[in-house]
């Protein structure tokens, strides 16, 4: 195997495939990245076992093959390599070269038939999505995550379904993590009129991988079959293994039940919210709210730490509330709210609070109390 | 001047107190199985050798006539709590630190009540007239310096290491005697050399604190005579344990688990009373070759509810594979907070309302304990078969 590469290109990709080929797994092989040379350029695939990439890259090919070799390594020697050209060579049995005339490395590979296949996929019904708009709903749902060892499928995945609304079709993903969830809508574009007959569970670790695929501009096409979600690119596809489980009937939270809404300023509420966390530990990650009239006075105290008060004026004329809150789950709520202000729907102490932009309702928290 | 005060062999002079015909004799206060532990043991009975924590059938090889009580707790405290009222009488600064002991900080106070000396005899009095009990006080310019004093002249000793005796006395204070040194402390320290604290001084500080650690700095300040450490009135409840030898070695898991439903209801009681909320539920076995292991669980909001301490000790319990039989369980807590902070509530599930549920159980069945005694309402189980022993 002997192919020349654009040193930009396989750096970009190298770079984005890290949090795959660094995360743990049974098999050591999967710290390697797949390299298969073919006329015309490379095909590139990592996995971690649930979450599998792969792509393809132009490239000039001498002599086609197959390695493996490590991701990290490989992304260090191509991100410091001082030419726009990379020369990769197979010049014995998995003992690779990497080089030009000043710079040369040997790098030992593994067994390329070791290393795990790629699911195939057949007969999927795709349709697209603007890639922006999918990567802002994957920003919005990985910002709640349950702690590292909780291993429940509804809190390690995001619940993604396909639904038709106002003659459009959308695509919406929940996040929980057991005391508050978000979901997020995007537009879809798909000839199939019938909805998704069931939701499904895509672990977020798989998502967090897709969102760095997704630029700016263009289209990506998405679709399922029972085990897997797949996002495909021009030349790149992500293939994430589904998660087994039920996720909560969660439509009756996200709707209003009546309560009051608030109208804020988003920077006022935000500012607010981080000078009252301040005070806040491991053990104590809770302030009070209290909504009275015309007046919102949060109070956040640290036995450990001291006390803090703080208030401000807000438009609410309901019937005197208090409410206490984790800070935390807020700040994480608006910061992923681009709008100026935002709308707080707040009915007694012990219904969540549902947090949402002033005009773009694409985008709605719901937010569990603590009890007092 | 700090006092260090200690009752002297307590739990057994308070038997002794109540029942005359125990005077003179070898008492032990401990369960009356062979099983159980002694929890103390009066000055005649230690003259066999027999001291605390020691296994009752041990202490009956030792001493033929040795003569066992059950232990009243409730007896006790409250003797405990007439001693400390009087020790609040010398001085604001009073810091229990067991049911026996405490430290008073006299500082500023001879205008009051006179020298070292004579406030000392002074609180010595007043104990045995108002509660009919002697007891070893310590005196030292230091905390750790005061508790090994009132060790030094035990019973009904008193014992001053006065400002300009503290250099030497350090010298020659085999480090054993500090507290805190354990032995595994103290054979790090033999295997460095070090038997009295004064050799820390000979020693390269660096050497000793990469040996200890953090220990290693008080170590060095000790020997120096230097223990900042202050008496604090009300120093906070850390954790909150019960744990009882059970009187037949057993690998029944079911059995031992209903241990744990009588255990975890005392701890939730104690943490309710103290209004705290615990993050971290622990239990602890001994096995039937004395080796025991403790293992621990952090919960995701803390709680005081008997019934979710239980749950944690029992998951515990089922995941533990017994290496031999069990010979002693118990349930502590940790990781306190105040009881008033907030819990965070689930969307789906219902952490909250266990909460609420079994709290207002437990609320109703602390009202009534309080008021017709602790063994009026019991878990049916517990009624069942009480085979445990205290």
């Amino acid at each position: 195997m002997k192919f020349t590469i654009n040193k930009n290109d396989l750096v970009d990709v190298l770079s984005k495939v890290q949090g795959l080929t660094n995360r743990r797994s049974n098999l050591v092989i999967t710290e390697n990245v797949l390299i298969k040379a073919v006329t015309g350029g490379i095909y590139l695939s990592a996995t971690d076992l649930e979450t599998g990439f792969e792509g393809f890259y132009p490239a000039e090919v001498d002599t086609d093959g197959i390695v493996a070799l490590s991701a990290r390594k490989l992304y260090e020697i191509a991100r410091e390599f001082p030419n726009d050209r990379i020369l990769i060579h197979e010049i014995e049995n998995r003992w690779i070269e990497i080089g030009n005339q000043n710079v040369q490395y040997h790098i030992v590979g593994m067994n390329a038939d070791d290393f795990p296949e790629t699911p195939q996929i057949n007969e999927i019904d795709f349709y697209e999505s603007d890639a922006a708009a999918l990567k802002k709903i994957i920003e919005e749902c990985v910002l709640i995550s349950g702690a590292g060892d909780d291993k429940r499928a509804h809190i390690n995945g995001a619940f993604f379904e396909r639904l038709n609304q106002d003659g459009g079709h959308l695509i919406r993903l929940v996040s929980t993590d057991g005391s508050r969830l978000s979901t997020s809508d995007a537009p879809c574009v798909t000839d199939n009129e019938s909805t998704m007959a069931e939701g499904i569970l895509i672990p977020k670790k798989g998502l967090h991988e897709v969102a760095k695929f997704l630029d700016a501009g263009g289209s990506v096409k998405i679709g399922n079959n029972t085990s897997y979600f797949i996002v495909k690119k021009d030349v790149e596809t992500i293939v994430i293994r589904l998660l087994e489980g039920d996720f909560p009937k969660y439509n009756e939270i996200t709707v209003k039940s009546g309560g009051h809404d608030i109208l804020m300023s988003k920077k006022q509420f935000i500012k607010m919210l981080k000078r009252m966390s301040i005070l806040s530990s491991e053990n104590y990650k809770g302030a009070v709210f209290n909504f009275n009239k015309n007046e919102l006075i949060i109070t956040a105290s640290n036995p450990d730490i001291g006390e803090a008060k703080e208030d401000m004026a807000i438009k609410y004329e309901g019937d005197d509330v208090e409410m206490a809150f984790n800070p935390r789950f807020f700040i994480d709520a608006l910061s992923a709210i681009e709008e100026d202000n935002i709308i707080l729907n707040i009915t007694n102490e012990e219904k969540p609070c549902l947090i949402e932009a002033e005009s773009d309702k694409n985008y709605l928290t719901v937010i569990m109390p603590m009890r007092l | 001047m700090i006092l260090h005060l200690d009752m002297d062999a307590f739990f057994a002079s308070v038997e002794q107190l109540d029942n005359p015909d125990l005077v003179g004799k070898c008492v032990v206060v401990g369960g009356q199985s062979n099983r159980g532990v002694v929890a103390a043991a009066s000055y005649e009975a230690r003259k066999y050798g027999i001291h605390s924590a020691m296994p009752i059938f041990q202490a009956r090889e030792r001493c033929k006539d040795l003569v066992i009580v059950s232990s009243h707790r409730r007896r006790y405290s409250e003797i405990s709590q007439q001693v400390m009222a009087i020790l609040g009488e010398y001085s604001p600064l009073v810091e229990q630190i067991s049911i026996d002991e405490a430290f008073v900080d006299i500082t500023g106070c001879d205008q009051i009540t006179g020298s070292t000396r004579d406030t000392a005899l002074a609180i010595k009095k007043r104990i045995k007239e108002a509660v009919g009990l002697t007891c070893s006080v310590g005196a030292a310019p230091v905390k750790f310096l005061a508790k090994i004093a009132s060790d030094m002249d035990k019973p009904d000793g008193l014992y001053i290491i006065r400002p300009d005796e503290v250099a030497s006395f350090v010298q020659h204070l085999p480090v054993g005697k500090i507290s805190g040194v354990g032995k595994k402390t103290r054979s790090a320290l033999e295997r460095l050399g070090i038997r009295l604290l004064g050799d820390v001084q000979k020693f390269n500080e660096q050497k000793i604190i990469a040996r200890l650690g953090k220990f290693g700095y008080r170590l060095i300040e000790l020997s120096r005579g230097i223990d900042k450490s202050k008496v604090t009135p009300h120093s906070p409840t850390k954790s909150i344990s019960t744990e009882s030898t059970l009187s037949a070695n057993t690998d029944d898991k079911t059995f031992l688990t209903t241990q744990l439903l009588g255990q975890a209801e005392e701890v939730g009681r104690q943490l309710r009373r103290k209004a705290m909320k615990a993050k971290t539920v622990t239990l602890k076995l001994k096995y039937s070759d004395f080796k025991q292991i403790t293992r621990s669980i952090s919960l995701v909001e803390p709680t005081q509810v008997s019934t979710v301490i239980y749950g944690k000790a029992g998951d515990l319990l089922s995941a533990e594979t017994l290496r031999k039989k069990v010979r002693l369980i118990g349930v502590g807590v940790s990781g306190l907070v105040p009881g008033d902070t907030p819990v965070q509530c689930g969307l789906f599930d219902q952490v909250c309302d266990t909460e609420n549920i079994w709290g207002k159980v437990d609320e109703a069945l602390d009202h009534i304990r309080g008021k017709f005694g602790k063994d009026i309402v019991v878990k049916a189980s517990l009624r069942r078969r009480d085979e445990s022993t205290e």
